[in-house]
């Protein structure tokens, strides 16, 4: 009697049997789809272990510290054959971001300025811009990336190439521009000049709650500038911390040195990479600017604003809103969209992991490289939700 | 008898081209000074370009290779096989053209051209290939007939009722009357395609074909469609998975679909070179095209699942009160009211991502593919007479690539307006 009694009483809380309860149920349901999604993973992970092991194929990641062994034609940091697999991984990462940063920031200048002109009452204009935007943004990519590389590789020798009042040279080894190289003073200098930044960011707070509170003109952000500008200036001149380095031929094979360097391959590539995605830049700054209220503008223009302050005052903030998203993930379109680099030879981390698989474990390389990519696309969506949230608080 | 006052005409400026030209070209000097810059611009591009590809570039190595383009290294005596491919993609054109009149019948008009063209063109081709080139005019009209019109009665009235003549004729063929008609003409045609383009072992005249050897546009073709077809049931159960209310469920819907999304492509092409065989059994030589294929579908299922959600996300929950409310369980909601609805706005969004997925294909020749891009490549690195020709065969495989994309999002844009998307 007891344990009927008791089983009874276990089956049914509170008088619903338990095959009935919805918590139980659900309980159930969770605790069956854990077994079957964790099994699934381990069944996959041991599976792949398992062969890895009865293959005999490389795995691991002591290889990091060995020498990598193979050349990487570009480098920001200084990198020989002799460092590590592990140094060779983080220069290609640099270049992967010093690639993905440009083109941005290329990008969106030439994209806002596609999608404004696509809005142009000049019908010329905005057909241009049109045809701009469905002409590149239907052409894969890797073939855009190919072609521009058989533009470059056309170009005249170093010796024949195009010059402009000898300090730029454009050739077939790549575009050749002055560029600042620091000296003994530069870290004292970018010192005084955080310095005078903090003291510009404080007076313009200071200067706009002035100005808020007693309604005089204060010229805040003119002051501000003016801080800036002055502080680092003085200290530029005190202590010459930067020197313009300038391009000059040297020697009987006409050989480039000094300045700054974008090799033919990167150029292929920032060219490529700018142009396929301002063109998909453009539309959604379009979008943008439509979805503000034609009102807005009416009301703009009636008190007198030109076409430009308008577009400045009026449709951007706005805009900036419905933009921001969908413009961060074009963001990072292009730093995935980059590792299209592997195709035309410039050394990015995609291209260098797939050297180094000659010797080190591929698996394992190309787990290294999704995770960077991964890291890199959290950033991306980190500062780009930062910079929305500011633009929500503003609005409400 | 009172004159009627004539209307006063409008200025002339302000009509015509002159008032076309003031207005859209020159409203202000600013305007003027833009148009004549961008004009002068337009027209030293327009002559540069145009005598280089008239007269500087060097066509050869498109033209002493057409084939190698678009089917690859396919044998030369499967080639009637494509051809009835063809055909059959025809008359798929043709129930287009009477099914979406606006949208459709520019495109089997222009295919037809494009068919004309190739098959009447003298140059060098077989006779039964010009005869099968040929016959896809016809075979668009089949399709066309094939399918009843809005103003046709269906054809089983007809058959009781007496009627006489062509039109007669016609009602009678006109069979693929009902949408899952042709769904099912739809399928026997895409199976009937991938029985001859593969072929099978042991039939004469189906020899199978090296999957090795599929390669030129129509590999870029087959990855993205099978891509999508494929990637489609598993974005749904993605995208079911992520609105699941089982954490565990969730958490690994969401991982998957974000991994997925946030690594290039080429890392998980790369990627699956070395694990995907892993996950065979040894013995088993899978062939890179169908390795190639699963990682396409995998990667295109993590957008389809986020193209789902948001179709999902936009109908409205009403729909999904009134489900419950009539007593529907939660699984019923979701397939029978939910779903349904969803899908129905995700159907640009498909043709979106088919364009994308379409490009994305260009990248298999990373794993050793022999898809339209690598037979470009191989034309200008294997040959040392065409080594300078890097402009022409990529100007070459941009225009095919954008013919493709830029109709199929035409096509996007008018399924849109048909569909009503946005408007109910």
């Amino acid at each position: 009697m007891g344990l009927h009694e008791a089983v009874t009483r276990l089956l049914y809380i509170q008088g619903v049997p338990i095959w009935r309860n919805v918590i139980a149920l659900r309980w159930a349901l969770q605790i069956v789809s854990a077994v079957v999604v964790l099994s699934a993973i381990a069944l996959f992970l041991l599976n792949v272990a398992r062969e890895i092991e009865a293959r005999d194929l490389p795995f691991g990641f002591s290889f990091l510290d060995r020498a990598a062994q193979i050349p990487i034609g570009e480098a920001i940091i200084p990198y020989q054959p002799s460092d590590s697999y592990l140094h060779g991984l983080v220069v290609a990462a640099l270049n992967t971001i010093r690639a993905s940063v440009l083109g941005v920031i290329l990008a969106t200048v030439i994209g806002i300025l596609v999608g404004v002109a696509r809005l142009s009452p000049n019908w010329l204009l905005n057909r241009l811009a049109l045809a701009y935007v469905e002409i590149f943004r239907n052409i894969p990519l890797i073939v855009q990336l190919l072609f521009w590389l058989a533009i470059v590789l056309t170009l005249p020798k170093v010796a024949e190439g195009f010059v402009i009042a000898d300090t730029f040279y454009l050739n077939n080894s790549g575009f050749f521009l002055p560029w600042l190289s620091a000296q003994d003073g530069f870290w004292p200098w970018a010192l005084i000049s955080v310095v005078g930044v903090g003291l510009a960011i404080l007076a313009y707070r200071r200067l706009s709650r002035r100005e808020v509170e007693t309604g005089r003109q204060s010229y805040p952000l003119l002051a501000g500038a003016g801080i800036v500008v002055g502080i680092s200036l003085v200290a530029l001149l005190a202590l010459t911390p930067l020197t313009v380095d300038v391009p000059q031929i040297e020697g009987s094979f006409g050989r480039l040195q000094g300045g700054a360097e974008l090799s033919g391959n990167f150029m292929a590539l920032l060219v490529g990479l700018v142009v396929y995605t301002s063109a998909f830049i453009a539309e959604i700054v379009r979008a943008g600017i439509q979805s503000v209220g034609k009102g807005q503008t009416e009301a703009a223009r009636s008190v007198g604003l030109s076409g430009l302050l308008t577009l400045r005052h009026v449709s951007f903030p706005q805009a900036l809103r419905v933009v921001i998203p969908p413009l961060i993930s074009q963001f990072l379109n292009l730093t995935k969209n980059s590792s299209l680099a592997a195709a035309i030879g410039y050394p990015d981390l995609v291209s260098v992991a797939n050297t180094m698989t000659q010797i080190a474990p591929a698996i394992s390389l190309f787990m290294i490289v999704m995770f960077s990519y991964l890291s890199m696309s959290l950033v991306y969506s980190l500062i780009g939700n930062l910079y929305n949230r500011t633009l929500h608080f503003k609005g409400s | 008898m009172i004159a009627r006052a004539a209307a006063p005409l409008p200025p002339v400026t302000t009509i015509g081209y002159v008032g076309w030209l003031r207005k859209n070209l020159f409203s202000s000097w600013g305007n003027g000074v833009v148009t004549v810059l961008l004009g002068v611009l337009l027209a030293g591009m327009v002559v540069k370009l145009g005598s280089w590809i008239l007269v500087e570039a060097d066509w050869t190595v498109i033209v002493s290779r057409v084939p190698l383009y678009i089917v690859g290294l396919y044998p030369y005596e499967g080639y009637w096989r494509l051809a009835i491919c063809l055909l059959l993609i025809s008359v798929l054109f043709g129930m287009a053209w009477r099914t979406w009149p606006s949208a459709a019948r520019r495109f089997a008009l222009a295919f037809a051209a494009v068919m004309l063209f190739v098959g009447v063109f003298p140059h060098e081709m077989a006779t039964l290939h010009r005869v099968l080139l040929l016959l896809n005019l016809p075979a668009i009209g089949l399709g066309y007939f094939l399918t009843p019109s809005a103003t046709q009665a269906s054809p089983r009235r007809l058959e009781s009722s007496a009627g006489g003549g062509l039109s007669h004729v016609l009602d009678r063929i006109a069979i693929l009357s009902t949408p899952r008609r042709k769904l099912g003409a739809v399928g026997v045609v895409l199976v009937i395609t991938i029985i001859l383009i593969f072929g099978i072992g042991g039939v004469p005249g189906l020899d199978p074909v090296n999957p090795q050897d599929l390669g030129g546009l129509m590999l870029n073709l087959l990855l993205a469609f099978f891509g999508i077809l494929c990637s489609l049931p598993i974005g749904i159960g993605l995208a079911l998975g992520r609105r699941s209310s089982l954490p565990v469920v969730k958490v690994a819907c969401v991982a998957f679909i974000e991994v997925i999304r946030g690594v290039p492509l080429i890392t998980l092409l790369f990627m699956s070179r070395h694990i995907l065989p892993l996950t065979f059994p040894a013995d088993l030589n899978v062939d890179r095209v169908y390795l190639a294929g699963i990682t396409i579908t995998i990667f295109s299922s993590a957008y389809m699942a986020e193209n789902v959600r948001g179709g999902m996300a936009a109908v409205h929950t009403g729909q999904a009160e009134a489900a419950s409310a009539l007593g529907l369980r939660g699984w019923q909601t979701t397939l029978m009211v939910t779903l349904p609805q969803g899908l129905r706005n995700i159907i640009p969004g498909i043709v979106g991502q088919f364009i994308s997925l379409f490009k994305d294909t260009s990248l298999v020749y990373f794993i050793g593919m022999l898809d339209l891009v690598e037979m470009g490549r191989v034309s200008i690195q294997g040959n040392q007479e065409f080594i300078d020709n890097g402009r022409e065969v990529y100007l070459f495989l941009a225009l095919v690539f954008w013919v493709f994309t830029f109709s199929m999002s035409f096509i996007s844009r008018r399924i849109e307006g048909a569909l009503g998307v946005g408007r109910r």
